[in-house]
């Protein structure tokens, strides 16, 4: 009885953090984005998102951008991560710290460094916009893609790619067959940790020199002309596309591990 | 129950810290009976002292040199001079926009320094506290604002109202500047960098930027739209030319900003960039060839980019150029009729006015103060001299008049300087720039409720892509995949069940 109440309080600093800094925000969000400059209820902010074709035209450039840097992501993280989690080093984690090891860096720090080398390479930055977006996001957020797929993959069951082998499965079909199913989990969270990031995460773009809004610059544009209304109303919607996501990638994920356990 | 006490004793929690700080900001006298005075500036925007031994600037009137900073010399000298402590409490801000969110929320200062247009959207909101008559008294010595404020400036505020009443009632200046464009002569001619419409010039394809906020890209962008009209002899001959330039720059007609709109469009696909704060080192990196510039930060990139042997100019452009300033101004909601409080801020604006103290600003800061000392004293003359006077030697030399700002007479023999001739498209031309540029000015109001959010929208129309904007054949290609997408899916599902 009296652990389970020591259990309890050990949930009070999360529970007030909670309240003050997540739930509190998001009924400041709901109230403005409910609200015209008078006070009054209004679903106009949410039929302007709709109707609007540069709120419709960011949100798809977003998602383009987005769905670039996470196969971009994946092409390079998946390999690496494959061959680090099957090899036979002993000295696996250090191998795996030199990838994270940018990330201790101060990430505008990286990304001005970046911009020389790209000025270097292509001469001038503005020429690329779109792919200097894509190289910086892609340089930013390629640990978070690294890292889970190492996890998942390096707690395979050995004996399950062994019982392919015996079966008569070459190494492409046991791979096909086996691990790319068994890895599904880490493709997923590291999809989630990448794409939706990089929906919203305007200083990459803004330092690149891209001149065209994604979603998180079209936001901080309504904030500072004082309209919070319609800056809510498109962090709401955002809010609710990332929700639904999650929910999707989330069963899929139970799919496939229950599949691959069967 | 228990979740009813831990929410009380929560709320019980923020609402008393809360109480505990209003109280404690309510307090301008604390118990020594000190005076708190709550600054709240730019950053970077006061000389913080602490000098180099060779930074000193050794003038005819005096050797100027910053030992601590101007806020801490200044408790001493209100010490000294009124026998009464106070105690600045200084902060900063970012962007006037963010100045005006703090205030909104309920920040309390005694005394803030924004932009021009700000300064006039906090007047017309009635968030201003006016001056005491004191401040205006010429014969009053500590009174060196008013006896040191450059006839020019002192011009403005004065013939420029909000709502019926003068901004001098209000606002005191402190740095002003125009803008204009930053440029490298070895790839843009003077000719073309002295237009708005350089940010459509295809010789610099891809290579200059603009300032990434409405206001300064739509004051460009009206210039460029306008350029045949306003560089038209029928309009510049106008009698009311002033009035009538200041009227076309402030146009914020649906048809104009449709104008402009169209024009950013274009220029946007012949940028380098729309930035902040980058703009400087691109430019003395070299990265870019020409860049949308205030003049102060103009005279800070030629003066960096000097150092590598690496020569910038400055144009101000023939159509109109953005007169700006900064300026102090006290709020009601810091003073609190506190008229021990509102003296000790007037006398802070006063203080950073005298002469050595402008001085000291404008080497830490680099913009120009709307100080010239008034008439006995010469040390802001003498400052622009030491930097600028030419060699005896030099062969290359022209003379430049500056009475303008100093006595308000232009021809003024006791203020023309001899300078070298590069200096006429350089940092002397950026920081006091000749009279035609000035006379080509206007200052940018401030934009109501409705008018800025149809320029916001306008904005957005710029930087956003439009989705009209795909061609038909995308969406086609997309449903195709899709529906290609689906029907695999559900293909495999029912060769998986058989």
């Amino acid at each position: 009885m009296k652990k389970t109440f020591a259990r309890k309080y050990l949930g009070i600093p999360y529970a007030i953090f909670l309240v003050l800094f997540v739930i509190a925000p998001l009924l400041v969000l709901f109230y403005y984005a409910f609200t015209n400059a008078t006070g009054h209820f209004t679903v106009e902010n949410l039929i302007g998102f709709f109707t609007d074709s540069n709120t419709i035209g960011t949100l798809l450039y977003s998602l383009a951008l987005a769905l670039v840097v996470t196969l971009v992501c994946l092409l390079i993280a998946y390999p690496i991560a494959y061959v680090l989690a099957r090899s036979k080093f002993n000295s696996k984690s250090v191998v795996i710290m030199l990838f994270v090891m940018p990330m201790w860096i101060n990430f505008t720090l990286r990304l001005t460094a970046l911009k020389e080398i790209l000025t270097a390479i292509e001469g001038n930055l503005a020429f690329h916009p779109f792919i200097n977006t894509v190289i910086g996001m892609t340089y930013d957020f390629l640990p978070f893609m690294i890292l889970p797929l190492y996890n998942t993959i390096s707690k395979l069951d050995g004996s399950l790619l062994e019982a392919a082998r015996d079966l008569g499965a070459g190494e492409i079909q046991v791979f096909l067959k086996v691990t790319l199913p068994l890895s599904m989990p880490g493709i997923v969270s590291g999809t989630a940790m990448v794409f939706l990031p990089a929906m919203t995460n305007y200083v990459v773009p803004d330092m690149l020199y891209n001149s065209t809004y994604i979603m998180g610059s079209l936001i901080g544009s309504y904030f500072s002309a004082y309209d919070w209304h319609n800056g809510s109303m498109i962090a709401l919607v955002l809010l609710l596309i990332i929700v639904l996501f999650t929910l999707l990638t989330g069963s899929e994920e139970e799919e496939k591990r229950g599949g691959a356990l069967l | 129950m228990k979740r009813f006490l831990a929410s009380a004793l929560l709320i019980t929690l923020v609402f008393g810290t809360l109480d505990i700080k209003s109280f404690a900001s309510e307090d301008s006298e604390s118990p020594s009976g000190e005076i708190v005075l709550k600054v709240c500036n730019w950053e970077e925007y006061i000389d913080e002292g602490d000098w180099d031994e060779d930074e000193v600037i050794d003038l005819e009137s005096g050797d100027i040199f910053g030992e601590n900073s101007l806020v801490e010399d200044f408790e001493d000298w209100y010490f000294e001079t009124y026998g009464q402590k106070v105690k600045v409490q200084y902060s900063c801000f970012g962007t006037n926009e963010e100045l005006y969110s703090m205030l909104t929320m309920g920040d309390e200062y005694d005394l803030v320094c924004p932009s021009d247009y700000m300064i006039m959207k906090l007047m017309s909101e009635g968030m201003a506290e006016p001056f005491s008559d004191d401040f205006f008294d010429e014969s009053v010595e500590e009174n060196y604002y008013i006896n040191g404020v450059s006839p020019f400036i002192r011009e403005v505020f004065e013939e420029n109202e909000i709502g019926g009443e003068k901004w001098s009632k209000y606002a005191a200046g402190y740095m002003w500047g125009v803008t204009g464009i930053i440029y490298n002569p070895e790839m843009l001619s003077r000719e073309e960098a002295s237009t708005w419409k350089v940010f459509t010039n295809k010789n610099i394809y891809r290579r200059i930027t603009i300032k990434d906020n409405v206001r300064d890209a739509m004051f460009a962008a009206i210039g460029a739209v306008k350029s045949d009209y306003l560089l038209s002899d029928e309009f510049r001959k106008r009698q009311d030319y002033s009035e009538s330039l200041m009227d076309e720059m402030n146009d914020v007609s649906d048809e104009t900003l449709l104008d402009v709109q169209n024009y950013l469009q274009l220029a946007k696909d012949n940028l380098y960039s729309f930035e902040t704060d980058s703009g400087k080192a691109d430019m003395i990196t070299g990265k870019v060839a020409a860049n949308y510039q205030w003049s102060g930060d103009a005279v800070y990139a030629m003066e960096q980019a000097e150092e590598d042997d690496f020569i910038l100019e400055f144009a101000v452009p023939e159509e109109s150029t953005n007169l700006w300033f900064d300026g102090w101004i006290m709020l009601k909601n810091g003073i609190k009729g506190d008229t021990a409080k509102k003296h000790a801020a007037e006398s802070f604006i006063n203080f950073l006015s005298m002469p050595e103290n402008a001085v000291r600003n404008m080497y830490y800061i680099g913009y120009s103060s709307v100080i010239s000392g008034g008439e006995d004293d010469d040390t802001v003359y003498d400052y622009i001299k030491w930097n600028y006077e030419a060699d005896p030697e030099e062969e290359d030399t022209v003379e430049y008049p500056l009475g303008f700002y100093f006595s308000g007479d232009y021809e003024d023999e006791d203020y023309i300087l001899t300078v070298s001739e590069q200096q006429t498209r350089r940092m002397l031309y950026a920081q006091y720039p000749p009279k035609e540029v000035i006379d080509r000015s206007a200052v940018m109001l401030y934009f109501d409720t409705d008018t800025n959010a149809k320029v916001n929208r306008m904005w957005i129309n710029v930087r956003c892509f439009n989705a009209k904007r795909i061609p038909v054949w995308f969406y086609c290609l997309l449903g195709v995949l899709l529906g290609g997408g689906i029907f695999v899916v559900i293909r495999t599902k029912i060769k998986n069940r058989m």
